[in-house]
């Protein structure tokens, strides 16, 4: 029964919406507009953050990097023997990486020579990786081999120049693919020796040090240790890199939403225009409504209905259309912004990541305000003496 | 302070609900002053009509406080990577001295403007408005608890401090610990099981009694212990429901069963303890009402009814919560 | 079953333009008779109607309604009885456009509850007694005259009431369809439902189901002709 009742006045409110429809279409696009903003913010962000955090977690727990004036700096690959001495640290690992900055396609390159770590978590989608001793061969990122003017694919060939200015040849044979293109778009994978002949580095040095520690809650420990052994040593720990990542994905996108508030105020102003702005046909059909049996409340509950609709309708629009944005045209409107160190973003595909979390915040930033700039004017128009009627 | 989206979102939506509710009071106070319900002037003709605003302003602001509840939980849960010891959403409300008492604040919100709507609702169906002046009153009520919940919950992310250590579930819930927590949850399980069984068994006859015959003595004692049944319950969740749910002997965090890896059971686990407990409280609060002439029957059928609420709200959430220790194989003896 | 004690109703009471619309009216109107409330224009004839179906509130006296004092009562009470207990025809139709004949004429019960499908069994009835049967799809505002008039008795009708107000219900219709409207009247009459109708035409006081007319103003009751 008193479902029935709702029922009916939810199904008059959705006649009475069709049948004036011109008059809300502006006021949906608008709402539509700024939904798919906001949630395009948010799918964003929270999917890169989503991006490290799947990457990170198979990142090694703590690395050791040297330090000289504040600045980063080779490490000598025999300090592993002093670490590997500290009681909860199960395996070290030199690593060999650097930046390529590639002045004919204007972009810089992640390069990574390999030892005996491989990146357990990419899949190849085309061909190998390097072996640590392998020469000029290469594996690179579907990022790079689709910028270079002439189109790279396996069995072409990649020139670097390397330290002395010589030219050297890599022939590729592996691209990336993978879940997360975030970090392997930009990468290119060489044999660690080649990495030392390309970068001219002296014997007995590595970029920096990897250490395993078997168990999680050691690891400040044996960092607190490192540290003490090696003052001109900076261990950095996994979780602190996450928390990094974190607070400024939450804080950029923050900040953009606080910009957008302006935009939302706009928007809620003009709805409360919109609420408060009734056709004389509207008035008068409310006031019929009452005469002929309408109590305030169900008018009251009809203008609810209509705010439900509008709201509804352009929030679900409005997150479709964010959802294709970002996870299918690469979120290309504001890339840039969010990205921010990545050079190379053509093919930037994002893995969908949407949860509650994101509806129920958006629906806080979004529906919560348009209602409440109805509610005043829905009232408004819900007290209309029924008296009125009688009177022309 | 964190500028996060979730943060935000909460700031903007409790600041508007702020707004409406101190709008709706301010028009309660204006509308209890002037109020003359033998009067037929305009001007009591205008009162009347703003009761209407007023009722929806608050229907609004329930219904953010309950998904500003979950929001807030939610928000604690996925600021927790930005707190340095924080591994769920206990240790981001344990990362200041604000968290935890912006959540009891959001709960008491909840309940009180719940009581609010259903005391209008009561005052709605008598021919002369007979609690226009206690439900106004009341409102001033809702309104103080609003403010206090915009400021600590304000307190609560601008002293965020993402570089002091704070203690997770794994510490707050953990049997070593110090402190009421820990003693709770180190309490031994099986008597803890008995007296909440108990507790619910005799709120159940006591549901039943009210539904049958609305006596004052049974109507106050069942809010007393309906009141009890809540606070038991939340000791319950967090000292062995949550376990069975997690399948963990040592795992006792209240919020995590709201999460998908179990099923959003902590859903309809919260949702029926509160709807249970707050009829359940509601039936002896009303009752000073009965010796209102045009209220009496009215309270009455409002009594009989929402006892009857209040068990299925009871049976619902110790049906639930005792599934898994049914289901499932984990056992703790 | 209705009757107005000392009733009053002014208009922007306390205000320069303040108007006594109606001054101390005491009237009975008893069950199954066909009033005409009669008087020039500004005599407050619709003032009395919409205060007697519950739209209004007295500024002083008493509405009773069934034996019930609406004069004092909230409007959601208001709503309750006019709903249970009024038919209203008003001057203009009102009709809302773009809905069809059969939607109009249910949707005063929309918010009691009742099945949209029982609802629209019960308009179609009330629609075929007054022979609109052909008419129940059709939007209201492609209808004549006196189509729209008879929309707008069904949707009156839809609710069973014991009582029917029109306001000046023959001012657009001609000769004829006045006379048609009139018959209708009768026959509710005869159905035991009581009616009474503002109005300054001739053509409806005269008739012979009148039996009670209330000749009106100023705002004040000038005469009362009871016919048997
Ligand atoms: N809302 C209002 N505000 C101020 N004055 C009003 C209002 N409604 C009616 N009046 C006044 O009350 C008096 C009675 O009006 P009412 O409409 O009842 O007359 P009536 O007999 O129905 O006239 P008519 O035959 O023209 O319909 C008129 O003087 C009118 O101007
Ligand atoms: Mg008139």
């Amino acid at each position: 029964m008193a479902l029935e009742k709702h029922r009916n006045i939810l199904d008059y409110t959705l006649q009475a919406l069709l049948r004036r429809k011109f008059k809300n279409i502006g006021i949906i696009l608008v709402f539509t507009f700024v939904i798919f903003m906001l949630s395009s913010i948010l799918f964003l962000s929270y999917s890169l953050r989503q991006e490290a955090h799947l990457i990170l977690q198979d990142s090694p727990e703590i690395v050791v990097q040297k330090m000289r004036a504040g600045r980063h700096e080779l490490i000598p690959i025999n300090l592993e023997k002093d670490i590997r001495k500290i009681p909860g640290v199960s395996s070290t690992e030199p690593r060999y990486w650097g930046y390529y900055y590639d002045s004919g396609a204007k972009a810089n390159y992640t390069i990574l020579g390999i030892g005996t770590a491989i990146l357990k978590n990419n899949r190849l989608l085309n061909g190998r990786m390097p072996l640590p001793h392998e020469k000029n061969v290469a594996a690179i990122g579907r990022g790079i081999a689709d910028v270079r003017i002439i189109k790279k694919d396996i069995g072409s060939t990649l020139y670097l120049q390397a330290a002395d200015g010589r030219w050297m040849n890599f022939n590729i044979i592996g691209i990336f693919e993978s879940d997360s293109e975030i970090i392997t778009s930009d990468l290119i994978i060489i044999s660690e020796d080649d990495f030392k002949i390309l970068n001219n580095m002296p014997e007995g040095m590595a970029t920096d040090l990897i250490v395993h520690v078997s168990n999680e809650t050691e690891i400040p420990t044996v960092a607190k240790k490192v540290k003490e052994q090696f003052p001109d040593s900076r261990p950095i720990l996994r979780d602190e890199i996450i928390r990094t990542y974190d607070a400024v994905f939450g804080w950029r996108s923050g900040l953009i939403i606080t910009l957008f508030t302006g935009a939302l105020i706009a928007f809620i102003i003009l709805a409360w225009d919109k609420a408060t702005g009734l056709s004389a046909e509207e008035k008068q059909e409310i006031g019929i409504l009452k005469a002929i049996g309408w109590e305030t409340s169900d008018v009251l509950e009809m203008k609810f209905w209509e705010g439900l609709v509008i709201s509804l309708t352009s929030f679900i629009s409005g997150l479709i259309l964010a959802y294709v944005h970002i996870f299918f045209l690469g979120a290309s409107l504001f890339a840039p912004a969010l990205k921010g160190w990545s050079v190379i973003y053509p093919d930037f595909k994002l893995t969908p990541f949407i949860d509650f979390y994101q509806i129920a915040t958006l629906t806080a930033i979004t529906i919560v305000p348009y209602i409440a700039s109805t509610i005043i004017p829905s009232w408004k128009a819900s007290i209309t003496d029924p008296d009125t009627v009688m009177r022309g | 302070m964190i500028l996060h989206p979730g943060v935000i979102s909460l700031i903007i939506g409790s600041g508007i609900v702020l707004l409406l509710v101190m709008f709706a009071s301010a028009l309660g106070i204006k509308i209890t002053r002037g109020w003359d319900i033998k009067s037929s002037s305009e001007e009591q003709l205008s009162f009347e009509r703003k009761t209407y605003l007023i009722s929806t302003l608050v229907q609004y602001a329930l219904s953010f406080e309950i998904l500003s509840i979950f929001l807030f939980i939610y928000t604690a849960e996925d600021i927790h990577t930005l707190l340095v010891g924080a591994m769920c959403a206990t240790g981001s409300l344990n990362a200041n001295s604000f968290g935890f008492p912006t959540l009891y604040v959001k709960v008491v919100a909840f309940f009180v403007s719940a009581a609010w709507i259903a005391i209008n609702h009561l005052d709605n169906k008598a021919q002369d408005y007979p609690l226009i002046k206690i439900k106004y009153r009341l409102l001033i009520a809702v309104l103080a608890i609003l403010i206090i919940e915009f400021i600590l919950q304000l307190q609560y992310f601008l002293r965020i401090n993402p570089n002091v250590i704070t203690s997770c579930c794994g510490v707050m819930f953990s049997e070593k610990g110090k402190g009421l927590v820990s003693s709770l949850t180190a309490a031994p399980i099986l008597p803890a099981e008995i007296l909440f069984y108990s507790l619910l068994g005799i709120m159940i006859a006591n549901g039943i009694a009210v539904h049958k015959t609305q006596k004052k003595s049974f109507t106050y004692l069942f809010s007393i212990f309906s009141f009890i049944f809540f606070i038991a319950s939340v000791i319950a969740i967090i000292s062995f429901i949550s376990l069975y749910f997690y399948q963990l002997p040592t795992h006792h965090c209240p919020f995590d069963i709201l999460q998908k890896e179990y099923y959003y059971a902590g859903y309809p686990l919260y949702a029926a303890l509160f709807t249970g407990s707050f009829f359940g409280m509601m039936i002896g609060i009303i009752e000073p009402f009965k010796k209102i002439a045009s209220m009496t029957p009215i309270i009455l059928q409002a009594q009989r009814r929402w006892a009857l609420y209040a068990i299925i709200g009871l049976i619902v959430f110790a049906l639930i919560a005792s599934a898994p220790m049914i289901l499932l194989p984990f056992k703790l003896y | 079953m209705i009757r107005t004690e000392n009733v009053t109703k002014y208009f922007n009471r306390g205000n320069p333009d303040e108007v006594i619309a109606i001054n101390d009216v005491s009237i009975e109107i008893k069950k199954g008779d066909f009033t005409v409330l009669k008087g020039p224009s500004g005599s407050g004839k619709t003032t009395l109607l919409s205060l007697i179906g519950c739209m209004s509130r007295p500024t002083s006296g008493k509405v009773i309604v069934e034996n019930r004092d609406v004069s004092r009562l909230p409007e959601r009470f208001m709503t309750e009885v006019r709903r249970n207990t009024f038919g209203f025809i008003f001057q203009q139709f009102h009709l809302i456009k773009g809905i069809t004949v059969s939607d109009n004429v249910m949707l005063p019960l929309y918010p009691t509850g009742i099945k949209p499908s029982k609802l629209r069994k019960r308009a179609e009835e009330i629609l075929i007694n007054l022979g609109m049967g052909s008419r129940k799809d059709f939007p209201v505002q492609k209808l004549s005259g006196g189509e729209q008039q008879r929309t707008a008795i069904a949707r009156a009708l839809i609710n069973n009431p014991d009582i029917i107000l029109a306001d000046e219900p023959t001012a657009h219709l001609d000769t004829h369809l006045s006379e048609e409207f009139l018959s209708i009247m009768r026959n509710l009459q005869q159905e035991g439902k009581t009616i009474v109708v503002a109005t300054h035409d001739p053509l409806v006081y005269e008739k012979d189901c009148v039996n009670l007319i209330v000749e009106m103003r100023d705002g004040m009751v000038k005469d009362i002709i009871k016919k048997n």
